[in-house]
């Protein structure tokens, strides 16, 4: 299987301090630190609303915390322009074909698309006889696929997921989590999500945000290379720990 | 779009429909109110209709072009409508027939700015002619052009659809027929821009009726039209003495017409006025149907017969 | 694409014109059968022809005008939002007047040729287009701009790339709406003041009582109207044919 050599583009590591974001008239977080370790998956769960989606706004540039506090990378440049963004919906356009969904960035940019390396990315997840097809007549997997791959095509160093994997089912979620880890093995990379099963298959670092102004509690570090085996029983102990962590996310503040 | 015919027909069918349920007598004005109509209004005023025992409702129509047809589809008993387009109607197989005439003399003119450089038939040369749909506008021009050796081709005739003084005065055209003399020329004068008329009868177009008073060829032996035209001969006596009372009876109940333009207009129409509504002329129509047959808008003249009668 | 079921529609509706003179026994001179229409069509082909030619220039000018001017107005309405108290007013007004309470002063203004008819038909589509098209280019999922801002999209880029191929649905319906009320402003214009075209042909013709010649004139209206509305709808399907069709 092909995938994109992190070696070409140095990992990065993606830091904000001081974060504040206020919301509806309370505070979101207030003063909150943040680092996403070089070439490493971090993970954050936390209950609804706690602030996730926007803390990893941030990070994107799609939202502006307040004091103009900007993100900055480990070489000292802000992150504008180095990120790749997945959302929980697959974001396709309908009136482009698969393969066009998957260059789009390259003509948003005004560059010429690389269809060659399009269609081998394609190739390497199974999707190469849907390139030319349009969105509509995919499957939910397939399309979070062809998601997976646009992430891929734009070849940042600093990759942010929001729950990319949360509207599939068990089965094709699994199979996206290894397809999502190999591919991106090497990269930095935020991913949000509600499940604590996935966040320990992922994750190097996982974070619970909890409490308002939320905070991030201390990081658990699993042991093992990504994708973790689900089945392995050190994981399914971690696991009911960070249930535990959530509950009193939730219980606390609720 | 046939939609929207059909409907404006049917609306303007709509009061009739009771009417001819009833005993009311239907007469269908050409236009709206004006004083063209004076002798239908001093006559409606003295009581004349009811003297006669006729119930008389008198509708005004959205378009000058439906009375015909409704008169002809037996929707109404009696229109008024003109005679050059009576000889048209008939050529084109409508049952309508002449029983009356109200204004015995020709009211349309060649209009153009007093002020302009329009002196003569001639100059309208290469000039833009304005109308209203009346339908023979091209048989009136070409007559009076060929008498100064032009034709059609030398003008653009441009629908200006009844905007006929607005056209004019904005010099959108440089003049415009069909502009009646009794009214288009007092409007122009009242809004301080007045013009300069041609008289069609005076530019060898022979002599005709303006307005005359249309029945259903089958429905002649209705004793009903005989009273009416006898009611509006006796009005426009009335009208003839007593013209300042006339005019009284014809803002009664009709404020909205007591304005400048309707005074004048009143004071040049009432000469006009058939002093013998129920006469026929039998000649004076053979002649104009050959005018209109020799400029082609009909293709036989018919004898006088087919074009009216004088009812007993 | 099939012919046959439109065809057999427009017999059907041929037959029933004919059953509704024979049973109401109107006269021809208020409603013509389809027989003298026909008849009245071919005799005066040329004449029906030159016309339709004309009226036919003034639908097409006015269309494409009204559709560029209400593409260009949504367009300010969508990027502009100071722009936005101004301009509504404007817009819903242009669809309230009555058109025929408009015409005269068009004509007045524009003179009796082409260019107030075209003025008319600009008229009625603008709203229609202005209206759709800006729906369309509001309702822009944020979702994908979100992905255009991290891909770096410039304004321009995310406005042709995404933007306006997103409002695409939204203008094609207003699209199809401007071409099937575009016809009645034409004729509008020309039934106020004109010198040349169907509508000019049909007031003519119903002055001297041509009823057929009226309807002739009328049904060859009708007939470009349709084929009209029908090739516009086609091209708008094929650019859209990405759309599922629930």
């Amino acid at each position: 299987m092909s995938q994109l050599d992190a070696s070409s583009s140095a990992s990065l590591s993606a830091h904000i301090s001081g974060a504040t974001l206020g919301f509806a008239g309370r505070a979101l977080f207030d003063g909150l630190d943040m680092t996403l370790e070089a070439g490493r998956w971090t993970c954050l769960l936390g209950p609804t609303g706690v602030g996730k989606t926007s803390l990893l706004r941030l990070f994107a540039g799609l939202a502006a915390a307040d004091g103009n506090r900007v993100v900055t990378c480990g070489d000292g440049e802000p992150i504008a322009g180095r990120v790749a963004y997945m959302a929980q919906q697959d974001l396709l356009m309908p009136w482009l074909t698969v393969i066009e969904n998957v260059v789009i960035g390259s003509r948003l940019r005004g560059a010429r698309p690389a269809y060659e390396r399009a269609r081998e990315l394609l190739d390497s997840v199974g999707l190469a006889d849907r390139a030319d097809d349009y969105p509509r007549v995919l499957s939910g997997g397939m399309r979070q696929r062809t998601a997976l791959i646009r992430t891929l095509m734009e070849d940042r160093p600093i990759v942010l997921m929001d729950e990319p994997f949360s509207a599939l089912d068990a089965i094709t979620r699994l199979r996206l989590q290894s397809l999502a880890a190999e591919l991106l093995r090497g990269r930095t990379v935020l991913l949000v999500t509600h499940d604590p099963l996935e966040a320990l298959r992922l994750g190097d670092r996982i974070h619970v945000m909890a409490g308002s102004p939320a905070r991030l509690d201390e990081a658990m570090t699993p042991a093992g290379a990504t994708p973790r085996d689900p089945a392995d029983r050190a994981l399914l102990v971690l696991q009911a720990e960070l249930l535990a962590r959530l509950a009193a996310a939730d219980g606390g503040e609720g | 779009m046939i939609r929207l015919f059909l409907a404006a027909l049917l609306f303007s069918l709509w009061p009739l429909t009771t009417a001819v349920a009833g005993e009311k007598f239907v007469v269908l004005l050409d236009w709206f109110t004006n004083p063209d109509h004076a002798p239908l209004y001093v006559a409606q005023g003295l009581g004349y209709f009811t003297d006669a025992g006729l119930d008389v409702e008198l509708i005004a129509p959205a378009d000058p072009n439906d009375p015909p047809k409704l008169v002809a589809a037996g929707q109404a008993d009696i229109a008024i409508s003109y005679q050059p387009q009576l000889h048209v109607q008939v050529a084109e197989g409508l049952p309508l027939v002449r029983v009356g005439t109200l204004v015995a003399t020709p009211l349309n003119s060649l209009v153009v700015m007093a002020d302009g450089p329009i002196q003569s038939i001639a100059d309208l040369k290469g000039k833009t002619v304005g109308f209203s749909v009346g339908g023979f506008e091209d048989a009136l021009l070409r007559a009076m052009l060929a008498r100064y050796g032009l034709t059609l081709d030398d003008i653009t005739l441009v629908n200006v659809n009844f905007s006929l003084s607005p056209a004019l005065i904005t010099g959108r055209v440089d003049a415009v027929i069909g502009a009646f003399r009794n009214f288009e020329l007092n409007q122009m004068d009242i809004v301080g821009k007045p013009g300069r008329a041609f008289y069609v009868e005076e530019e060898g177009v022979p002599v005709y009726d303006e307005l005359i008073f249309i029945a259903h060829r089958d429905r002649l032996d209705d004793p009903r039209l005989r009273a009416f035209i006898d009611a509006i001969e006796a009005a426009t006596l009335y009208l003839v003495n007593h013209p300042d009372a006339a005019w009284k009876l014809f803002i009664e109940g009709r404020a909205e017409l007591d304005d400048d333009l309707n005074r004048r207009a009143w004071r040049d129409t009432l000469p006009r006025f058939a002093l013998r509504p129920a006469a026929y002329d039998a000649a004076r129509y053979e002649r104009f149907a050959e005018f209109l047959k020799d400029q082609g808008l009909i293709e036989e003249a018919l004898p006088a017969e087919a074009y009216g009668v004088e009812l007993r | 694409m099939s012919l046959l079921r439109p065809l057999i529609v427009c017999a059907g509706l041929v037959g029933l014109w004919q059953l509704l003179v024979w049973w109401s026994g109107v006269p021809p001179y208020l409603l013509p059968g389809p027989g003298l229409v026909i008849a009245a069509w071919f005799t005066h082909a040329g004449l029906i022809a030159g016309h339709a030619l004309v009226t036919i220039a003034e639908i097409l000018i006015g269309l494409a005008l009204g559709t560029a001017l209400g593409a260009a107005s949504a367009l300010c309405l969508a990027y502009f939002r100071t722009v936005r108290p101004w301009l509504m007013p404007l817009l819903v007004i242009s669809q309230a007047i009555p058109v025929f309470a408009l015409a005269p002063l068009l004509v007045l203004w524009f003179g009796y040729g082409m260019a107030s008819k075209v003025a008319m038909a600009v008229l009625i589509i603008f709203f229609p287009v202005t209206a759709s098209f800006f729906d369309g280019l509001r309702r822009t999922d944020p979702g994908w701009l979100d992905l255009g801002r991290t891909m770096n999209g410039t304004a321009l880029t995310i406005l042709r790339r995404i933007r306006l191929p997103a409002a695409l649905p939204a203008f094609a319906s207003g699209l199809r709406v401007a071409t099937a009320v575009a016809p009645i402003g034409a004729v509008v214009g020309e039934w106020v003041g004109s010198s040349a075209g169907l509508g000019y042909l049909m007031l003519h013709a119903n002055g001297r009582m041509q009823i057929d010649l009226m309807f002739a004139a009328l049904l060859t209206l009708s007939l470009f109207a349709v084929a009209l509305y029908f090739t516009i709808d086609a091209g708008l399907r094929r650019a859209l044919r990405w759309q599922a069709d629930t």
